[in-house]
């Protein structure tokens, strides 16, 4: 028995296109429908996958062959969306980050409790597998205990006609380049180490682009333990760089150290058809469809299954956005958890 | 739908590398491993909780619906014939044959047989060499012109009484190592190699131990085939290519591809390579996929024949300092 998903929510169009393929090709799993407000959203998922467009968003949810949903909306509609479908029995895969406020999230949270369903937050890094295989010498002891962490996930500024306007908009994605890039860099360190965050500062501005939200960002922060630090979740890649996003994790432990890198698995490639000047062809395994994979099966076995991260990681790594947000803002470090308002 | 039933004949480091891909594949099973050493034949049979066995017949006898021919490569022509007239589907090592005549013989076998006989040119499942050939079949590169294709190592030393070390038995690296590299210069410029002029060098691993041909293909393309057994041995194994087209270049080397470097205290750092064992996964998913489908070869006999040609000639052609053209030469 497959499992029937649907695409609550478009707007994420890159990874809602993403996550759509996967199911499309999925032995597992099936696309049921895809709905947008904007229904001009809709139509790359009809040409690529021939998936049905319904017009109404309960109605795509009660269809009864549906069992989960992916929301790929703008971050500030996450909430609604994935309430819709928590109210109606139906498992949630939500775009990171979970939402644009601790408030949002906690509430999320509490209705997939209420519903009995289970609540993944799309944390992709998680399954690339040079972090599996990171994690697998942490767990070994094979580092001994971590002492310091750089790490960093900088990509192209999100800008139109690529992008939706909605990334770039304070209201609607919660900020910028730093709660968008660091929830996934803050997940991977706390899934490395399985240490929460417990003091974070930040510098944080828009620098580069002329936004209205924040562009470049450098965060550092304190693990429970003393482990120490700093990730770069920076729009700042240029045009004509040969990668466009990179994931690379630097790692010092008490007996040993560890540095991975994802652009490193990549052809060089330079053609008329294709950017100007060197690009890097990426060969890396499609971490979108193993988490895809993992999601369906944990749905399959009732439980949330390693590596997937649920809602209280995507929780946790928005405290740590919102902190650094504060840290900047106040120009103090900033400790976690928040007291409770 | 039930599990097929799969044997592998031969022991040693490359059926080491299929055994762990038939049990990554699902809808697979492995029932046997063959070789006539015993312990060869017990330890990697354990690995899968297979059945330990001396040689083909046995492997049959057990009961498979496919079999991977693993061994050295004078004996896969009589190992693939015989699997073949026996009605199983066939997953050959490279080189198809070490000699011409026992290629064409495995040709005919297949023509004849109603199994699939795929040759196990394993570049082509390579994530790196899938998508350089994705590239050029996207027209990123145009038409593709010339290429370089290089894989060099120190004398291997994992084989059977060190049989690879006996020109007669393995060709030298020409024919076991560069048949990678002129199957894969063939199927990326989809042309039929027409020439191949090659010069050698002995080192300390023995005679013609590292070559360099040169190969002109039907559609004007050119194309560099490095090989050599005679690097130092912390060299490891290293390989690296090229890609001109009209439209673009393409390029890479495994010493810019490990994703991963670990230190721990003081024992020697490893670089994690992203190849892995994905080739061979992807190699014998391929295989039986096309058995499920009932469709064509992923690899067939014809292309395995060409590699070896290509390598055949490359080794006369440095033998009698002679260009060669394979528009006749070694035609059946």
């Amino acid at each position: 028995m497959t499992v029937g998903v649907a695409v609550l929510g478009c707007a994420h169009v890159s990874h809602a296109w993403s996550y759509a393929r996967s199911l499309s090709v999925s032995s597992t799993a099936r696309l049921v429908g895809v709905f947008d407000v904007d229904p001009q959203l809709c139509e790359p998922f009809v040409r690529d996958f021939d998936a049905p467009v319904y017009p109404d968003a309960a109605a795509l949810v009660e269809e009864a062959d549906v069992d989960a949903v992916v929301v790929c909306s703008a971050t500030a509609d996450h909430r609604s969306y994935v309430e819709m479908a928590a109210e109606r029995g139906r498992h949630v895969l939500c775009e990171k980050p979970l939402a644009t406020t601790v408030h949002d999230a906690a509430a999320m949270i509490a209705a997939c409790q209420r519903g009995g369903v289970q609540l993944h937050c799309a944390f992709v890094s998680r399954f690339l597998p040079l972090v599996q295989q990171a994690r697998t010498v942490l767990q070994a002891g094979q580092l001994g205990d971590v002492i310091g962490m750089v790490a960093g996930n900088r990509g192209r500024p999100p800008l139109p006609p690529q992008y939706p306007d909605w990334i770039t908009s304070p209201s609607q994605a919660g900020g910028g380049a730093l709660i968008d890039h660091s929830v996934h860099v803050t997940d991977v360190l706390r899934h490395l180490t399985g240490r929460e965050v417990r003091r974070v500062s930040a510098e944080v501005d828009s620098l580069l682009w002329g936004l209205s939200v924040d562009d470049v960002a450098l965060m550092t922060m304190t693990f429970d333990g003393g482990a120490v630090a700093s990730i770069d979740p920076s729009w700042s890649v240029p045009a004509g760089n040969p990668w466009d996003y990179d994931f690379y994790c630097r790692i010092l432990g008490s007996v040993g150290s560890l540095s991975i890198t994802d652009t490193a698995e990549s052809l060089q490639l330079v053609s008329r058809h294709v950017g100007s000047g060197l690009r890097n062809v990426s060969f890396g395994a499609d971490a979108d469809t193993a988490m895809i994979e993992a999601f369906t099966a944990s749905i399959r076995s009732g439980t949330v299954l390693d590596p997937c991260a649920d809602g209280t990681d995507g929780l946790r790594a928005l405290e740590v956005a919102l902190a650094g947000y504060e840290s900047a803002h106040q120009r103090q470090m900033v400790d976690l958890p928040r007291p409770q308002p | 739908m039930t599990d097929l039933r799969a044997g592998v004949v031969g022991a040693g480091f490359i059926a080491a590398a299929h055994v762990n891909a038939y049990g990554a594949t699902p809808g697979v099973r492995l029932v046997a491993v063959a070789d006539p050493v015993a312990d060869k034949a017990m330890e990697l049979a354990a690995r899968a909780d297979a059945k330990a066995v001396a040689d083909l017949e046995q492997v049959l006898a057990a009961g498979v619906d496919v079999v991977s021919v693993c061994t050295p490569s004078p004996t896969h022509a009589d190992l693939v014939v015989r699997a073949l007239e026996a009605g199983l589907h066939v997953l050959c090592e490279k080189p198809i044959a070490r000699t011409l005549q026992d290629a064409q013989r495995v040709e005919q076998a297949s023509r004849r047989a109603s199994g699939l006989l795929m040759i196990g040119h394993v570049s082509r499942f390579e994530p790196d060499h899938r998508r350089a050939k994705d590239l050029v079949e996207a027209g990123h590169l145009g038409e593709v012109r010339m290429l370089s294709h290089s894989t060099t190592s120190s004398m291997p030393g994992w084989s059977e009484g060190d049989w690879l070390s006996d020109q007669e038995e393995s060709g030298g690296p020409l024919v076991d190592l560069a048949v990678h590299s002129f199957d894969f210069a063939a199927w990326l410029t989809d042309s039929e190699p027409i020439r191949v002029h090659a010069v050698g060098a002995d080192t300390a691993a023995g005679p013609c131990t590292y070559a360099l041909a040169t190969v002109r293909y039907a559609n004007g393309a050119i194309a560099l085939v490095e090989t050599s057994w005679g690097h130092p041995v912390s060299y490891g194994f290293k390989l690296s290519s090229e890609v001109v087209g009209t439209d673009g270049r393409l390029s890479w080397d495994y010493d810019h591809l490990a994703g991963g470097t670990l230190h721990v205290a003081e024992r020697e750092v490893t670089r994690w390579e992203p190849l892995g064992d994905r080739g061979f996964r992807a190699e014998v998913r391929a295989f039986v996929d096309a058995i499920r489908a009932s469709a064509p070869s992923p690899v067939p006999a014809s292309a395995g024949v060409t590699a070896l040609r290509t390598s055949l000639a490359a080794r006369e052609s440095v033998r009698n300092g002679t260009m060669v053209d394979l528009t006749t030469w070694g035609r059946a």
